[in-house]
């Protein structure tokens, strides 16, 4: 499937919170230690921060609400990208979208 | 799962009109304090947050999401929101078993029991104590959490409240961090086991503490009950998980999709139950969800207040 990507995606989430996506080098700890044991979960939303992949993320936005919010993803990130505070930021950009539209 | 969007617009809804995430009135869920000796002048404010108050219509609530999710009914949360507020929460209301909320009324009389022992100077004002908004924040409704917590905050300034008591995890991270990082008000925020200094002798059991994420990780709070626990003669059979790296019980996943949280629940009960020795809690939360799974669970402030006796 055809994705647009958004360069300034990264840029865009800034107002929502965590600015540390690009820290995340994939190692995968966080889907490996998340409860949800799910898709890659937060794994893949990250990595479709970094690629600016918007219409992704808008398209599974569900997925994020799934997030217990519980930290152990922050808790063990090897590269400090805090995970869970970026799945947070994603939650509020996804608000705000629904909101405006 | 329900679609977030739903949740989310209900739930800031009820806020937003009428400070509650559900829609009930506050005086009439908030009554655990009627009949009791607590002072209305002091020098800390004990404020709930209504936290442990909700957890009867937590329950009930959950039990019909949980009849309805996945299932075509679904899609009707959508139109809650065009429910007056406050029919819709009184209705819940009359739907909680009134013991439900005895039970959770106790606990915070026994907090408020252990306090009064602990010689500590503190007092209750139930017009003080609302909502912290916390579940808006969780959700991603920043502006929703914002506007709450900033209405909250004046109000405790208005009164000249410098200290509070908390008695929960959410609500003691949303006091002690949040508030001062997104409405710039600054309270000295403890939770009510840091303010207890008891000693004795009947204790003797053993336990295993369940170390909810705020206070085990956000908050590293975990060694304070552990330290309470020894100085009642309690020991704590500690799990794998448990301190920094405590397991969620799923609570958090229950207005989305219960079906998650159970899932999530199941496999840190049976973590829990591995020590072979009865589970305390300490966060109404998990408390209302890992009963849910059958298990001999207690709150902490009953424990303590049982072998403080």
């Amino acid at each position: 499937m055809i994705t647009f990507v958004n360069p300034n995606f990264a840029k865009e989430l800034e107002r929502f919170g965590e600015d540390t996506a690009s820290e995340c080098f994939n190692c995968g700890t966080c889907a490996a230690i998340c409860p949800l044991i799910y898709e890659h979960f937060p794994r893949r939303m990250i990595r479709y921060i970094q690629l600016g992949a918007k219409d992704r993320i808008l398209e599974n936005a569900q997925e994020l609400w799934r997030c217990l919010h519980c930290g152990l993803c922050t808790q063990t990130c090897p590269r400090e990208a805090d995970p869970g505070e970026v799945i947070l930021s994603l939650k509020r950009f996804v608000v705000d979208t629904w909101r405006r539209s | 799962m329900y679609n977030p969007r739903d949740i989310i617009d209900l739930i800031a809804d009820n806020v937003r009109k009428t400070r509650n995430p559900f829609g009930i009135p506050n005086f009439l869920c908030n009554r655990w304090w009627k009949n009791s000796a607590i002072p209305e002048k002091g020098e800390a404010l004990l404020f709930t947050g209504l936290m442990y108050q909700f957890v009867p219509y937590i329950d009930q609530s959950t039990r019909y999401l949980e009849k309805f999710e996945d299932t075509p009914w679904a899609d009707f949360v959508r139109y809650g929101k065009y429910v007056p507020n406050y029919l819709a929460g009184m209705g819940l209301d009359l739907l909680t078993p009134g013991k439900e909320k005895k039970r959770f009324n106790t606990i915070l009389q026994n907090i408020a029991k252990i306090l009064t022992k602990s010689n500590v100077d503190f007092y209750y004002q139930s017009e003080l104590d609302s909502y912290s908004g916390i579940l808006l924040y969780d959700l991603g409704d920043q502006e929703g959490f914002v506007r709450h917590a900033e209405f909250v905050a004046a109000k405790l300034k208005r009164a000249g409240v410098k200290s509070l008591i908390t008695v929960d995890p959410h609500t003691t991270y949303a006091l002690k961090v949040l508030y001062p990082k997104y409405t710039g008000q600054r309270f000295d925020v403890k939770t009510y086991f840091e303010r207890v200094n008891l000693t004795s002798k009947n204790g003797g059991g053993r336990v295993t503490l369940h170390d909810p994420c705020f206070y085990g990780r956000y908050l590293e709070l975990s060694d304070v009950p552990q330290k309470i626990l020894r100085d009642l003669d309690i020991e704590c059979v500690n799990v794998r998980n448990s301190g920094l790296f405590t397991h969620c019980c799923g609570g958090p996943a229950e207005s989305i999709s219960p079906k998650l949280s159970k899932e999530v629940l199941h496999r840190r009960v049976e973590e829990l139950q591995s020590t072979g020795v009865p589970i305390v809690a300490m966060c109404p939360i998990c408390l209302g969800n890992l009963e849910k799974s059958g298990a001999q669970v207690e709150d902490l402030s009953s424990l303590i207040a049982r072998c403080a006796a």
